[in-house]
């Protein structure tokens, strides 16, 4: 693929979108082999409950059998939990690693379902016209209109919150934009000459599509897909925060929650899911809007 | 000229319904195209050409539609077959070649895939066959180095050789009637004059029917074997090319032909413009416009009125010249 050689080479140029993708890379190597080296997230040890991170101290009360009753102790990190520990003693590290997986998992998963449903209605919407067009654009209208996590809470609510079904719902609520930006851009190619010439020669309506208009909107499709992936993992993010999350998986917001009780006691478990999130969420920003640079036409070469 | 009819159109009429009104882009025409034939259809911008080639493909958008008429190949009508029968007439029996060489390729697949694609619209050969095939078919339309350059995008070719690209494509299947649209327009005089002998070439070794859209009468004169002169969707003139050139009947033609440098290099041209085509004017469409028109002109449609067996005309003045 001479052409995607030549992309990056354009999006090497963007320092902040390479920064970006490192740490989505180091993100997702982290997600795939961090669970051979680390401890269960959920293995359970209150003799080291709320350990904090390397090189912080915090004063914790605890019970002392000798004094039969509760002391302030100066607990300090130890490097068998480098990031700490939660409320039961279980290792910070593992949890956050787990929840990498959960959060990226998410992020492609949905974005990757809404972004076929998208492309499919937009492009048919486009390509057919007509009535087709006029019944696939009032229906995505009529999705547009509803709240986003309104909408998501009534679907975990009413059927249950797996991690799976989170995936589903967030996908099945986030392909407005897709198939608006498809449905643009195809309406655009339809009239350009090497379709039509296509059609002359015989091409049938799906070859038309798989082969001359998805492909021509690739790069805004890409683009649109990494800058929605962050939407995804901060929605998922946001339902285990409100507690609506699957409860079998340590996900970043399921932590965030749990920590926000011990604010004060322990500030790290609910700080550090919370800098994974705000890192991912603008590395991928980041990388989408390089992105977007590197595929106009009208960008700078350096 | 006796060889088999191979492409027959009757009574086309091709209108369409703007909100302003009915747009008759294609009025009545009726045109024969002989086996290994080359006919050129010549006017001015905005007499119909083009609506009548993407007619012949049924090819025309809403809101034209094509109302009536017949359009045999091979005993069949066109208009007749289902949507999924016209589709293999599309580039199987005849095939289009557009005239913007620069926009009529796909710019992010490389030119071989294109090629081999439009050989695997029709025919179910694998991979390898059909990029074979490309390769053999880039090097007949005269891509220099035809397997290297496989494997260019279109940006790295020029027009001309975009346009060859192009012809290659429509000539994936064998069709026995190409239509090419101006296709030589928006190229240098040299390159034309390249393409031109391409489609030469291409008649003579495949013994295939080229329906040559223009309104360049040099062009019509190099290589037309018959011509239909076209104007506001009607056919003015039709005939042989000696006929037609050597002796012009209707006064459009004689027009179009005083549009050329005459040897002393005056141009003469034709006194005002192409009418609106939602309310025509009635009668002969080009009374307006005309030097001679009579007062029958402006009241009633002039029929197609024989000259010779093989030369028509649409004007009361036939065989008069006046």
């Amino acid at each position: 693929m001479k052409l995607a050689a030549y992309y990056l080479e354009r999006l090497k140029g963007n320092k902040t979108a390479i920064i970006g993708l490192a740490f989505i890379i180091f993100l997702v190597l982290t997600a795939l082999i961090g669970p051979f080296f680390t401890v269960s997230p959920t293995q359970v040890n209150f003799s080291e409950k709320n350990l904090p991170p390397i090189g912080f101290s915090s004063e914790q009360s605890e019970y002392s059998a000798k004094v039969g009753g509760l002391v302030m102790t100066n607990m300090h990190g130890t490097w068998k939990h480098p990031l700490g520990t939660d409320g039961m003693g279980r290792d910070l590290l593992s949890q956050l690693i787990s929840g990498a997986r959960v959060s990226l998992l998410v992020g492609l998963l949905a974005t990757g379902l809404a972004i076929v449903i998208g492309a499919i209605i937009g492009v048919s919407s486009a390509y057919f016209g007509g009535i087709a067009d006029s019944i696939l654009m009032r229906f995505t209208d009529i999705m547009i209109t509803f709240p986003f996590l309104l909408l998501l809470i009534l679907i975990v609510y009413m059927f249950g919150s797996s991690l799976a079904l989170i995936i589903l719902s967030i996908g099945l609520t986030g392909w407005t934009g897709t198939a608006r930006l498809v449905r643009s851009e195809t309406l655009s190619l339809r009239t350009r000459d090497f379709v039509i010439a296509s059609k002359a020669l015989g091409a049938s309506d799906l070859r038309i599509i798989f082969y001359h208009l998805l492909p021509n909107t690739i790069s805004s499709i890409i683009v649109l897909a990494t800058l929605s992936i962050p939407g995804a993992i901060l929605a998922e993010a946001a339902l285990s925060f409100i507690g609506l999350g699957d409860p079998q998986v340590a996900s970043w917001g399921n932590i965030l929650n749990a920590g926000q009780n011990d604010l004060q006691a322990a500030w790290w478990i609910a700080v550090e899911p919370g800098i994974m999130l705000f890192f991912t969420v603008i590395s991928f920003n980041f990388l989408g809007e390089g992105l977007r640079d590197a595929f106009d036409p009208k960008g700078d070469y350096n | 000229m006796t060889s088999e009819i191979i492409l027959s159109i009757e009574n086309l009429k091709t209108y369409f319904f703007t909100k302003k009104g009915i747009v008759r882009a294609v009025d009545n025409i009726s045109f024969d195209i002989r086996k290994g034939e080359i006919l050129c259809i010549v006017g001015e911008s905005g007499s119909g050409k083009t609506v009548t080639a993407l007619s012949i493909l049924r090819l025309v958008e809403s809101p034209g539609k094509i109302i009536e008429g017949k359009i045999i190949l091979d005993e069949d009508n066109l208009l007749e077959l289902s949507p999924h029968k016209m589709q293999d007439v599309r580039g199987n029996k005849i095939a289009m070649v557009f005239q913007d060489p620069h926009s009529a390729l796909n710019p992010i697949f490389t030119i071989g895939d294109q090629v081999s694609e439009a050989i695997s619209a029709h025919k179910s050969c694998n991979k390898e066959d059909a990029s074979s095939q490309a390769t053999q078919l880039l090097e007949l339309v005269g891509i220099p180095l035809a397997k290297e350059r496989y494997h260019d995008y279109p940006h790295q070719f020029s027009g001309g050789m975009k346009q060859r690209v192009v012809i290659a494509m429509a000539l994936a299947c064998h069709p026995r009637v190409l239509i090419a649209d101006e296709p030589a327009t928006a190229l240098d005089l040299t390159v034309q004059a390249q393409i031109l002998d391409l489609f030469l070439e291409l008649r003579a070794r495949f013994e295939m029917s080229i329906i040559y859209i223009t309104h360049d009468l040099g062009v019509v004169s190099e290589i037309a074997d018959s011509i239909v002169v076209m104007y506001a969707g009607r056919i003015m003139e039709k005939g042989g090319s000696r006929d037609v050139l050597g002796n012009p009947v209707h006064p459009y033609t004689k027009g179009l032909m005083g549009c050329l440098p005459s040897e002393k290099g005056i141009i003469i041209p034709i006194p005002g413009t192409i009418p609106g085509l939602i309310n025509p004017p009635a009668g002969c469409i080009f009374h307006p416009r005309c030097v001679n028109a009579l007062d029958i002109c402006r009241m009633e449609r002039p029929p197609m009125t024989k000259i010779t067996d093989e030369h028509y005309v649409s004007c009361f003045l036939g065989g008069v010249n006046g």
